[in-house]
């Protein structure tokens, strides 16, 4: 006791207290490490959390349609070399692993992907398509064999973003492409695989290096705190944050290995800025630059990633190519200095361009209408959080080619009718979809491309103007007994007291009446005057219940002003109606979705096909037939100065008080497009249906080349000879007899075979024979 | 700076002892499997949404396709040739005329794309153009594409994968729209999965293609038939079954 007692006290004296000191000392730091073990357990459980639950969350990936490849399909060698440059296949000589194509000629081989869908999973293969004309002629694996059918992977084409609008796509460590990984360790962190997190090293280079430069010129931080940082915590610039960021760091490392904190690093590094939306991890960076998987990069698009972390916006290959370029070399210099890449290899890297897809095209595109369709679709099934963070996969039938066949067709269009007086102002809306599946395959909300506002396509709800007209015909075609194409109709003018005593009368466009004119006549040249006699007719109310029954869901009150179109629609909603048009008359609920997927690739939700039969195929052969009148011959017959004659066409014009709305709704066997055109402050416009709307919707079809209208001919319809000036029956054989369908029992009793009869001409029935037969 | 080296490296020591997760044990990916191509492919289907379809392995069920449907046609061959296209129709690419009597307004004078010579013996909407025979004979020109995917259906609705089969059809029928027999199916899934109102309404739809083939309309109005009955609509049923014999 004594003696421990005295070297104690002897100690205090001379040093005048340094025993104090050093106990005062140990205590202290014994407190510290308490502490410090607290905060480290603390951290721990922060990283740990974080770190192995669900790292990210995920928002939803939107996907076009897959393109299916089978013999005997429509599709231009032009049209698939532009969906295969949208999904970033490489063009080589000689096609050479996945997303490698090359052309020869008709003949182009691929090497496919593989995707997982919904009916499971499409495998990766090489693939021969041979076209001939605007048809795929053969399809065969590049070893010979037949294939009946292989689909593309589908276009990436949006997301559904959440708040903090941070996007990715995660990968897989196995999938990041040769050089990656190295490139990234050469660059941002030699001595990955040897420390722990912290270099003690690279802090000593960095602080040599700013303290000579006498400015912030290196940072110290490894992989791992540069994970740390972005993963947990803010961009804070303090001692403190950098000893937090140490300690989370090297409790990083001794719970997880290297792979999966480079893993966890691939996934969350920040390489750009998209807008609003945060490009993360390589994954999403390698789509958003190339438009290709990860995986199939090559060194120079490797560098160029790499070297973009630094600074992604001073180094943003988009805007500052040059910029880009040098650094990229840089990159490349570094990886040959290192002995990652041979000179060689680097000397090649060096030759390529940047290759980064091009604005304006495919895969560089945003397509807000259609994304809004899909929104507004998916929040009748999902909450928000599901859509923004699961990672969902929504698969939609929206088709690319379509899309941007159509957006050059408003484009190429209001260019041509710049001319016309206040055609500046006016806004546009388009929908494309398939008649014969219902699905939409293609939208446009608003005049400039990528706008994402106002949809008109969905609420621009406006006066439909004599896109009624087939509900008014229709009505009266389904009681054969009273009416056929060949009844005659009254255009003389008319006046209709209304209920307030108000007195309508309406009047053609023209301004003139046409006399005694045939049923199909009067809808042909859109007469007002013959189609409120026929609506009045057969009732208001009625036409109204024809029009619920082709898929208007919108109430309107029975005036007689409905009967020219005063009612009010969306051209989604034109688009529904006239699809039971098209469709034979099954009505089907348009659908913009297919299926979604979980992220995991497990099947979730479909969206069936539905039909229902709202109509007598009999009675929409007639509607059809007349609609193809006002192309060959009506309203609508200037599509033949630009489209052949051949292609058989059915369609409506619409214009409303004013010209205030331009419409125009029409159909081919496979392809149904509505466009309207007018101002968002409902002012006039310098177009009706058919100088607008129409010249629109021509060039789109002259585009997307349609199959011909063909609805078979329903087992009640006959087709009879008539004579077209009386619309009596005729015989084959008399000169100028015309052929006329009518539901079976409706026919004129059939003519007596006329010999030396003088030939009728200049008759209108016989004018649109001759017309499309030329 | 170096007692809290110190201090952390025993910290973690302590902490990595009690840590609850095992090193490496971490799933490498989580709920967001990557959506990046190569990985799609490994992304399997669980059997939580179809147990059935996990109950039975593919492989067996590669069989005759007419076997299980108990419906007459359809698809020819069977067995492990299903998949062979046997048309030996020449390829006419462009409209299709259905049946002896083409709409005259329509068709008209179209001459398909001339400068197409016809390499292939399939057409590409499955609908065969010489149906007057009825019954096998128009049935076997089902082409490639869509015998494919018939098959692929009938595979996913033998093991119990309506959803799948449902969504095959449909992927059929999007290639060749007014192929009958892809309606028929359409609708016979439809039943299977309880919604007897659409396989009437598929069936109808398959009815307004069929012309000319009266085995296939005759299928047809068998299912509508069933379709009706299911839905307490005796006399349509009857109505139904009458026609199914005056179309045979």
């Amino acid at each position: 006791m004594t003696r421990t007692r005295s070297p104690r006290s002897r100690s205090k004296r001379p040093s005048g207290g340094l025993r104090p000191w050093l106990g005062w000392a140990i205590k202290l730091s014994l407190v510290g490490l308490v502490v410090l073990a607290g905060f480290a357990v603390y951290l721990d459980a922060i990283v740990q959390e974080k770190f192995s639950g669900k790292r990210w969350t995920i928002p939803a990936k939107v996907y076009a349609r897959p393109l299916e490849l089978f013999v005997g399909q429509k599709l231009s060698k032009n049209d698939f070399l532009t969906e295969l440059d949208a999904l970033g296949y490489r063009r080589e000589s000689v096609a050479n692993g996945p997303g490698a194509a090359s052309v020869n000629g008709n003949t182009v081989d691929l090497n496919t992907r593989g995707f997982q869908f919904y009916e499971g999973a499409e495998q990766a293969q090489p693939v021969r398509v041979r076209f001939s004309g605007d048809y795929v002629a053969e399809l065969s694996s590049t070893n010979g064999s037949k294939l009946p059918v292989v689909r593309l992977e589908p276009l990436l084409i949006g997301g559904m973003y959440p708040k903090n609008l941070e996007d990715r796509i995660l990968i897989n460590i196995d999938q990041a492409p040769p050089f990656l990984l190295e490139t990234l360790v050469t660059v941002e962190d030699r001595d990955f695989y040897h420390h722990f997190g912290v270099s003690p090293k690279s802090i000593a280079r960095a602080m040599w290096v700013n303290t000579s430069a006498g400015q912030m010129r290196q940072g110290g931080s490894t992989l791992t705190q540069q994970l740390v940082k972005n993963f947990y915590l803010t961009n804070e610039r303090s001692l403190s944050r950098k000893l937090t960021e140490a300690m989370m760091a090297l409790l990083l490392e001794l719970h997880y290995d290297k792979r999966e904190i480079l893993e966890a690093y691939l996934n969350e590094v920040f390489v750009g800025q998209d807008g609003q939306r945060a490009v993360h991890g390589f994954g999403l960076a390698s789509q958003f630059f190339f438009s290709q998987p990860l995986a199939e990069l090559k060194l120079h698009q490797v560098a160029l990633l790499v070297g973009m972390v630094k600074g992604p916006s001073a180094y943003n290959p988009r805007r500052y190519p040059e910029r880009a370029l040098v650094r990229r070399n840089l990159v490349l210099d570094l990886l040959e200095q290192q002995g990652v890449a041979t000179p060689e290899q680097v000397a090649a890297a060096k030759k390529m361009p940047l290759g980064v897809t091009k604005r304006g095209s495919l895969a560089d595109s945003s397509f807000p209408g259609f994304l809004d369709l899909v929104k507004r679709q998916l929040r009748e099934d999902y909450r928000d959080e599901d859509l923004t963070e699961e990672g969902l996969r929504i698969f939609t039938s929206f088709d690319p080619i379509l899309q941007m066949k159509s957006e050059a067709a408003l484009g190429e269009t209001f260019k041509r009718l710049a001319g016309r007086k206040g055609s500046d102002e006016v806004e546009a809306a388009m929908v494309v979809t398939n008649p014969e599946t219902g699905e939409v395959q293609a939208l446009i909300g608003s005049r400039a491309p990528g706008y994402a506002g106002f949809n008109r396509a969905l609420d621009a709800v406006r006066p439909i103007g004599s896109l009624i007209k087939p509900a008014v015909y229709l009505t009266a075609l389904e009681r054969p007994s009273q009416y056929t194409l060949t009844s005659w109709l009254s255009d003389e003018p008319l006046s209709i007291k209304g209920a307030d005593g108000q007195v309508w009368k309406p009047q053609n466009y023209d301004r003139r009446s046409h006399g005694t004119v045939f049923l199909y006549q009067s809808m042909m040249n859109s007469y007002n005057l013959g189609t409120v006699r026929l609506g009045q007719e057969v009732g208001v109310p009625n036409v109204l219940k024809t029009l619920a029954r082709l898929g208007v869901e919108r109430e309107f009150p029975a005036f007689p002003s409905m009967l020219l179109g005063a009612g009010a629609l969306s051209p989604m909603e034109v688009a529904t109606m006239y699809q039971t048009l098209a469709n034979g008359g099954f009505n089907t609920p348009m659908r913009g979705i297919r299926s979604v997927l979980t992220a995991e690739g497990e099947p979730l939700k479909r969206y069936p096909f539905q039909i229902q039969q709202r109509f007598d195929p009999g009675s929409i052969f007639l509607i059809q037939n007349a609609m193809q009148h006002v192309m060959r011959e009506g309203t609508g017959r200037s599509v033949y100065n630009v489209l052949p004659k051949s292609l058989a066409l059915a369609g409506k014009t619409g214009t409303s008080n004013d010209s205030r709305d331009s419409w125009f709704a029409g159909f081919s066997q496979d392809l149904l497009a509505v466009v309207w055109l007018g101002r968002d402050d409902n002012g006039k416009t310098p177009f009706t249906g058919a100088t607008g709307a129409l010249q629109v919707w021509t060039s789109f079809m002259k585009k997307a080349d349609p199959l011909p209208l063909d609805m078979p001919q329903p087992d009640n319809i006959v087709q009879a000879w008539i004579d077209p000036h009386t619309g009596q029956g005729s015989d084959a054989g008399c000169p100028g007899a015309v052929q006329m369908p009518y539901i079976r029992g409706s026919e004129p009793p059939a003519g007596a075979s006329c010999g030396g009869q003088e030939p009728a001409t200049g008759d209108a029935v016989m004018d649109w024979v001759k017309g499309w037969l030329n | 700076m170096n007692k809290l080296w110190i201090a952390a490296v025993s910290a973690l020591a302590l902490l990595n002892g009690c840590a609850s997760v095992p090193q490496g044990s971490i799933p490498v990916v989580d709920s967001g499997v990557p959506v990046s191509n190569n990985e799609r492919i490994s992304a399997q289907r669980t059997a939580g949404n179809y147990p059935q379809a996990a109950a039975a392995p593919r492989a067996t069920q590669a069989r005759t396709i007419t076997e299980d449907s108990g419906v007459v046609v359809m698809i020819p061959g069977g067995g492990a040739t299903v998949s062979t296209p046997i048309s030996t129709q020449p390829f006419t690419p462009g409209p299709i005329t259905l049946g002896p009597a083409a709409a005259p307004i329509s068709t008209g004078s179209y001459t398909p794309g001339n400068t197409y010579s016809a390499p292939s013996p399939i057409t590409p909407s499955g609908i065969p153009s010489n149906s007057s025979g009825g019954g096998l004979a128009a049935d076997e020109q089902l082409d490639g594409p869509v015998l494919a995917l018939l098959t692929t259906a009938q595979q996913q609705q033998s093991s119990g994968d309506l959803n799948g089969a449902s969504s095959s059809l449909e992927r059929a029928q999007r290639v060749a729209p007014r192929e009958p027999q892809v309606l028929y199916r359409l609708a016979q899934v439809r039943m299977a999965q309880g919604d007897a109102a659409q396989a009437e309404q598929f069936a109808r739809r398959g009815l307004t293609f069929a012309s000319g083939r009266p085995d296939l309309q005759a299928s047809l109005w068998g299912l509508i038939a069933q379709a009706r009955e299911k839905q307490g609509d005796a006399a349509g049923a009857a109505l139904a079954r009458q026609k199914a014999k005056v179309s045979l």
